[in-house]
C-alpha cells in the first residue's frame, strides 16, 4: 500500500535550526507509521507565507502546520496568550504543562474552534528557553536609551515594547535581517542564540542583551487540518498527536546543545558582546505588564484564558520554587567566574 | 503522466500560449489555476457535503446544488487568493510605485536638455565629445527616472539630431542613445532590481550594492567604447563645429553644471547613499526621491496639474502591470513545484553533470535568448524563479547572479524581434535612420555588456566589494 | 455594446484615477515617517502598514483600468504581426478561456477569504498599532468586480473588432513619454507627405 503523503509547512527558512527541529517531528511519524505516513515538509514561503500558515492549514492547502500561535495574533489578540502572554512567573515548561493539564487545550479549541469558526486541530510542544531581550547595535541599559528605536518582535511583546518607548515592527523570522540592512527596524529580537546565529544577526549588530520578560513561555504550535483529522485511520492519528509530545523531548535536548554551543560561537567567534539586561529594564517590562493586562481582560475570553494561567502558575510554581535548591550555588561552587549576572 | 510530468507540461504550454500574445498576467492566473484544479483535486473533500446529504430524504435541487457546489470548492481558489495577498501585502514591492512616480515626475522636469547642453559643452574637447555627452546624459537621467523608453525617445529627440547635424554616423549615434538609455534599468536604484529582489528573496539593499560597480563598469566600457572608436575612426564623431557648440566662459559653464547636473546628481546620490548607508529603507528612500523630483520640477517651473496628473496616473498603470504579473506568477509557481515541477528540473539539471561554469553560461545563455522576445520584467519575474533553486546546488550566490541577470538584460532591449529601445528610436528619429542602422549601432554595445559580463566572473569582488563593506559577509 | 464599452471604461478609469492619487498620498505619508524618525527620533508604529496597504491598493484597483488601456504586458512579437481580426479571435477566445475563470475566483474565493478576515475584525500583525485589514483584503473583491466589468468590455471589443477589422480604442488622457513623442513624430511625417 503506497504511504498517505502530508503536506507540512513551518513558518521558518530551510537554514533555520528550528526546521531541523520541524524535520525531528517528520522522522518520528514517519518512523512509528512503519512507513504508512510520508510527511513532505516545507520552509516558509514554499506554499504559503510565515504568518498565513494558519490560513492554509484551515483551507487545507496544508496537512500540517509549524508555528507559533503568535504569528496568527492579528486575527485574535488572545493566540499571543498561549506562549507570548504575561509572566506570572511561570517558565514555558510551565505553560506548556497548563496546556496539557491545566485546562489551556480546551481553553485553545474554545478560541480556535468555537471563537473562529477555524477546521483545525492545534497542540504544542517544545517548551522555549526564556527569548533575549535581543540585539542591539549599541550597548543599552536604561530604558530612556529605548526610545525611538524601531524594533522587531512579535504579539504582545509588541505592546509590550510599545510601552517601553519603542515603535515595533511585527515581521517573520527570515524577514529580520534583511530588515536591519534595509533600516527598516534598528534593534529585534527573534529567540535563541542558534537561530539568530542561522539568521546572521551577528552581522547587523553586536550586541546581544540575555534575560527578558516578553517572551518567557513560548513553545512551538503544531497545526493539522480538521478534515484531515477526521477521515485518517485512528492509529495514525493518535501518531500525529502523540509524536507531538515526542518530538516535545527531542528539540528540548537539541536546543539544550546547540544553543549554548552557539551563544560560545557567538561570544567567542564573532566578537558579539553578551550581556545580561538591566534590572531597570527588566523592572520597567513587569510594570508594562501590570499596564497591560487590565487592557487585556477587557475581553471576557481573555479574562477567562488569564485567570486559569494565573491560578496554574499560582499553585505549581509555588510547589516549583519551594521545593527547587538553588541551582545557581551549585553552578557557581563547580564553575566559579564563567557566569557574569 | 506523473505529476512532474505534468508540471513540465504545464511550463511548455505556457511558454507556447505566451507567443499567442494574451496579457501574460492573466495567462499565468489561468495556467495555475487550471492546473491547480488538477493537484488540488479530491473528490472526498471536495463533495463532501454531497456526500453527507442522505440520498433518499434531499430534495433534488439539494443535491444538484451541492453536486455543483462540490465542483467549486477546491483549495486552489484559496491559493489563488492567498497569493494574492501575499504580492499585495509584499514591503519590497512598495518601493515600485514610489520609484516609478519618481521617474515619471523627473522625466516632465525639462531636465534632459539642460543636461544635454550642459555635457556637451564641458565635453566638447574631448575626441567623440557629442558621444560622450549623450551617453553621459543617458545614464544620468536613465538612473534618475529608471523609465527606458521616456530616456530613448527624449535624447533621440535632442541628442541624435545635433549629432546628425554634426555629421555623426547615425549608426554610431543611435547606438549611444539606445545603449545609454537602457543603463537606468542596471544602475541603481533600479525597479528591475526590487523586481528581482522580490522574486528571489535576495536583499534589496545588498543587490543595489552589488549591482553599483557592475553598472559604473558598464558605464565605462561603453565611455570607453565611444571614445576608442571615435580616436580610431574620427569620421564617424567629428569634432563639431563652433556653430554646433558654442565655446562659453568658465563661470557661465559652472553655472549651467550647478543648475542642470548637480541637482539631478544630488537626488540621485541622497537616494542611493541614504539606501546604501541604512539611513532610510528603499521604501523610504523613494519617497525622498519622489518628493525631491517634485521639488526640483517646481524649481525647473516644469511642474504643471497635467504633469501632475500623467505622472500619477501612469505610475499606477505601471505598477499594475508589474505587480499583476506577480499576481499570476505567484500562483503558478506555487503549483508548478506543488506538482514537482522544480524537482524535477534540478534533478535533470544535476544528471547532466554540469561544472558551475558550465551552468553560469548556460543559465546565461537560455536568459539571452529570452530577452529576444520577451521583456525583461516577463524575464526576471517568470523564468528567472526558475534558476533560483538551481544555484544551491552549484553553489552560485544569488546576488551574484543577479547582478549577471541585471547586466544580461541590458541586451533584451536591444536585440530584436523585441528590441524596446531601438523601436522607440525608430519611432522619432528622421526616417533617413534606418532600423538596421540602429541595430548595427547597439551591436558594439552588446559586445560591451558581454565583456562587463566576463569581467564579473573574472574579477567577482566588482560584484562582492561592496556589499561586504557596507552589511558584512 | 458600444454603450457598455463606453461604461466599463469610464468606471474603470474613474476607480484607477482615484485611486492613482494614493501614490501622492504615499509619498508624504512615507516622507512624514522619514522625518520622525530620523529628524525627532519618534517613529510611528503605523508607517509599515500604511505603505503596503496603499501599495496594495493602488495596484489592485489599478488592474482594470490598465487592462481597458492595453496597459499589461503582452508577448506579442508574433501577435502584432496578425491581422486584427485574427488578434481579436484569439484574445476573444483567450478572455473566455483564461480571464473569466481567473477573476471569478478573485471575486468568489476573495469574497470568501474577506468574510472570514471582517468576522475576526483582523488587524495587521506587523505592528502593535491595531491597523486593520479587513478593508484591504476586501479590496481583492472589488479590483475582481472591476476586472470582471472591464472584462466583458474586452469581449465586446473583440467582437466588434471581428466584424469591422478595427480596434475600438479607449479614450485616452495619459500617455508614456515615448507613446506621445512616436505619435507626433508619426504625425508629422505624414503631414510632411500629405
Ligand atoms: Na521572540
Ligand atoms: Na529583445
Amino acid at each position: 500500500q503506497a504511504p498517505k503523503v502530508l503536506k507540512m509547512q513551518s513558518a521558518w527558512p530551510s537554514s533555520n535550526v528550528w526546521q531541523e527541529m520541524a524535520q525531528d517531528y517528520v522522522t518520528r511519524v514517519e518512523a512509528m507509521s512503519g512507513g504508512r505516513l510520508k510527511i513532505d515538509l516545507l520552509p516558509a514561503g514554499a506554499v504559503v507565507g510565515a504568518f498565513q500558515v494558519l490560513d492554509a492549514v484551515n483551507d487545507g492547502l496544508l496537512d500540517i502546520g509549524h508555528d507559533v500561535p503568535v504569528y496568527w495574533y492579528g486575527k485574535h489578540k488572545a493566540a499571543s496568550l498561549f506562549g507570548t502572554g504575561p509572566v506570572f512567573g511561570g517558565s514555558a515548561t510551565t505553560m506548556m504543562n497548563w496546556f496539557y493539564e491545566g485546562g489551556g487545550k480546551a481553553l485553545y479549541d474554545e478560541l480556535t474552534q468555537d471563537i473562529m469558526g477555524l477546521d483545525i486541530d492545534g497542540y504544542m510542544a517544545f517548551p522555549m528557553p526564556a527569548q533575549p531581550f535581543g540585539w542591539f547595535k549599541n550597548p543599552v541599559s536604561s530604558v530612556a536609551e529605548l526610545q525611538g528605536f524601531k524594533y522587531r518582535t512579535v504579539g504582545l511583546a509588541a505592546d509590550l515594547m510599545a510601552k517601553l518607548g519603542m515603535s515595533v515592527a511585527q515581521l517573520p523570522g527570515g524577514e529580520i535581517v534583511p530588515a536591519m540592512e534595509r533600516g527598516v527596524i534598528d534593534a529585534f529580537e527573534f529567540n535563541n542564540p542558534s537561530s539568530d546565529r542561522d539568521f546572521g544577526a551577528q552581522d547587523v549588530a553586536k550586541n546581544y542583551l540575555l534575560a527578558s520578560y516578553h517572551q518567557a513561555s513560548e513553545s512551538f504550535e503544531f497545526l493539522f487540518n480538521g478534515l484531515l483529522m477526521e477521515d485518517l485511520e485512528p492509529d495514525l492519528k493518535a501518531i500525529l498527536i502523540h509524536g507531538v509530545e515526542a518530538v516535545s523531548t527531542a528539540n528540548v535536548a537539541k536546543a539544550a546543545r546547540r544553543y549554548s554551543a552557539d551563544l560560545k560561537w557567538l561570544e567567542e567567534e564573532a566578537g558579539v558582546n553578551i550581556v545580561r539586561t538591566s534590572d531597570e529594564i527588566l523592572a520597567a517590562q513587569i510594570a508594562a505588564w501590570d499596564e497591560l493586562i487590565p487592557e487585556l481582560e477587557a475581553d471576557p475570553y481573555m479574562k477567562k484564558c488569564l485567570d486559569s494561567q494565573r491560578a496554574w502558575v499560582k499553585d505549581v510554581v509555588f510547589y516549583e520554587l519551594m521545593n527547587a535548591p538553588d541551582y545557581g550555588l551549585a553552578y557557581n561552587h563547580y564553575f566559579p567566574d564563567r557566569l557574569k549576572l | 503522466m506523473t505529476d512532474p510530468q505534468i508540471a513540465l507540461f504545464m511550463l511548455g504550454l505556457f511558454i507556447v500560449f505566451v507567443f499567442l500574445g494574451f496579457p501574460i498576467a492573466f495567462t499565468l492566473m489561468a495556467m495555475g489555476i487550471g492546473f491547480g484544479y488538477y493537484a488540488y483535486f479530491d473528490t472526498r473533500r471536495m463533495w463532501r457535503s454531497y456526500d453527507r446529504l442522505d440520498a433518499d430524504t434531499a430534495s433534488w435541487w439539494d443535491q444538484t446544488s451541492a453536486w455543483w457546489e462540490g465542483l467549486f470548492n477546491s483549495r486552489i481558489f484559496d491559493l489563488f487568493v492567498n497569493q494574492t495577498y501575499n504580492v499585495m501585502s509584499n514591503e519590497v514591492l512598495t518601493a515600485v510605485p514610489l520609484f516609478l512616480f519618481m521617474g515619471y515626475i523627473v522625466e516632465r522636469a525639462n531636465i534632459v536638455n539642460r543636461l544635454f547642453d550642459t555635457l556637451n559643452i564641458a565635453s566638447r574637447r574631448m575626441p567623440g565629445s557629442m558621444g560622450v555627452a549623450a551617453l553621459i546624459t543617458c545614464a544620468l537621467f536613465a538612473t534618475a527616472t529608471g523609465i527606458v523608453g521616456a530616456v530613448v525617445t527624449l535624447m533621440g529627440l535632442l541628442a541624435l539630431p545635433a549629432m546628425l547635424k554634426a555629421r555623426y554616423d547615425p549608426s554610431f549615434a543611435s547606438g549611444i542613445i539606445c545603449a545609454g538609455g537602457t543603463l537606468g534599468i542596471l544602475i541603481p536604484p533600479s525597479i528591475m532590481l526590487i523586481v528581482y529582489a522580490a522574486a528571489s528573496n535576495v536583499s534589496i539593499v545588498r543587490l543595489y550594492a552589488g549591482a553599483l560597480l557592475p553598472g559604473l563598469t558598464l558605464t565605462g566600457l561603453y565611455l570607453a567604447y565611444v571614445i576608442g572608436r571615435s580616436i580610431l575612426q574620427p569620421s564617424v564623431a567629428p569634432r563639431p563645429t563652433k556653430d554646433e557648440v558654442p565655446d562659453v566662459p568658465a563661470a557661465k559653464l559652472l553655472w549651467m553644471v550647478i543648475t542642470s547636473f548637480v541637482p539631478l546628481a544630488f537626488l540621485i546620490l541622497s537616494v542611493l547613499g541614504s539606501i546604501l548607508f541604512g539611513l532610510a529603507t528603499p521604501t523610504e528612500a523613494a519617497s525622498i526621491g519622489a518628493l525631491g523630483g517634485i521639488l526640483l520640477a517646481f524649481l525647473y517651473r516644469a511642474m504643471t496639474w497635467q504633469r501632475m496628473r500623467e505622472s500619477v496616473y501612469l505610475t499606477l498603470r505601471t505598477t499594475a502591470m508589474v505587480c499583476w504579473l506577480f499576481v499570476g506568477s505567484y500562483t503558478f509557481s506555487s503549483v508548478f513545484s506543488y506538482l514537482g515541477g522544480e524537482h524535477v528540473i534540478s534533478e535533470f539539471v544535476q544528471s547532466l553533470n554540469l561544472t558551475p561554469l558550465m551552468f553560469l553560461i548556460l543559465a546565461q545563455v537560455i536568459i539571452f535568448l529570452l530577452g529576444w522576445p520577451l521583456e525583461w520584467s516577463e524575464i526576471i519575474i517568470i523564468f528567472v524563479p526558475i534558476f533560483l533553486p538551481l544555484l544551491v546546488i552549484f553553489e552560485i550566490d544569488p546576488l551574484f547572479f543577479g547582478v549577471l541577470v541585471a547586466l544580461n538584460l541590458q541586451t533584451s532591449f536591444l536585440t530584436p524581434p523585441m528590441a524596446m529601445s531601438a523601436y522607440y528610436l525608430k519611432g522619432i528619429a528622421p526616417p533617413e535612420v534606418k532600423l538596421t542602422q540602429i541595430f548595427a549601432g547597439c551591436l558594439p554595445f552588446l559586445g560591451c555588456v558581454f565583456i562587463a559580463m566576463i569581467l564579473m566572473y573574472v574579477f567577482p569582488q566588482i560584484v562582492f566589494y561592496l556589499p561586504s563593506q557596507f552589511y558584512g559577509n | 455594446m458600444y454603450s457598455y464599452i463606453r461604461f466599463a471604461d469610464a468606471v474603470s478609469a474613474w476607480f484607477g484615477k482615484t485611486f492613482a492619487w494614493l501614490i501622492v498620498l504615499m509619498s508624504f505619508g512615507t516622507g512624514y515617517e522619514v522625518f520622525v524618525r530620523y529628524v525627532l527620533n519618534s517613529p510611528t508604529a503605523w508607517a509599515l502598514d500604511m505603505s503596503f496597504i496603499m501599495y496594495g491598493t493602488l495596484f489592485m484597483m489599478g488592474g482594470a483600468y490598465t487592462l481597458s488601456r492595453r496597459g499589461h504586458v503582452r508577448g506579442d512579437f508574433l501577435y502584432r504581426l496578425w491581422s486584427t481580426r485574427w488578434q481579436a479571435r484569439v484574445d476573444l477566445v483567450l478572455y473566455i478561456l483564461f480571464f473569466f475563470p481567473g477573476v471569478l475566483a478573485l471575486i468568489f474565493a476573495g469574497w470568501k477569504y474577506a468574510a472570514r478576515s471582517w468576522q475576526y475584525g483582523e488587524v495587521s500583525v506587523s505592528s502593535p498599532a491595531g491597523i486593520p485589514i479587513y478593508q484591504f483584503k476586501t479590496v481583492i473583491v472589488v479590483a475582481g468586480v472591476l476586472l470582471f466589468i472591464q472584462g466583458i468590455a474586452e469581449v465586446f471589443r473583440c467582437i466588434h473588432c471581428i466584424r469591422t477589422g478595427e480596434w475600438l480604442e479607449a479614450d485616452e488622457d495619459v500617455f508614456e513619454t515615448e507613446d506621445l513623442l512616436m505619435q507626433q513624430a508619426s504625425k508629422a511625417e505624414k503631414d510632411a507627405h500629405s
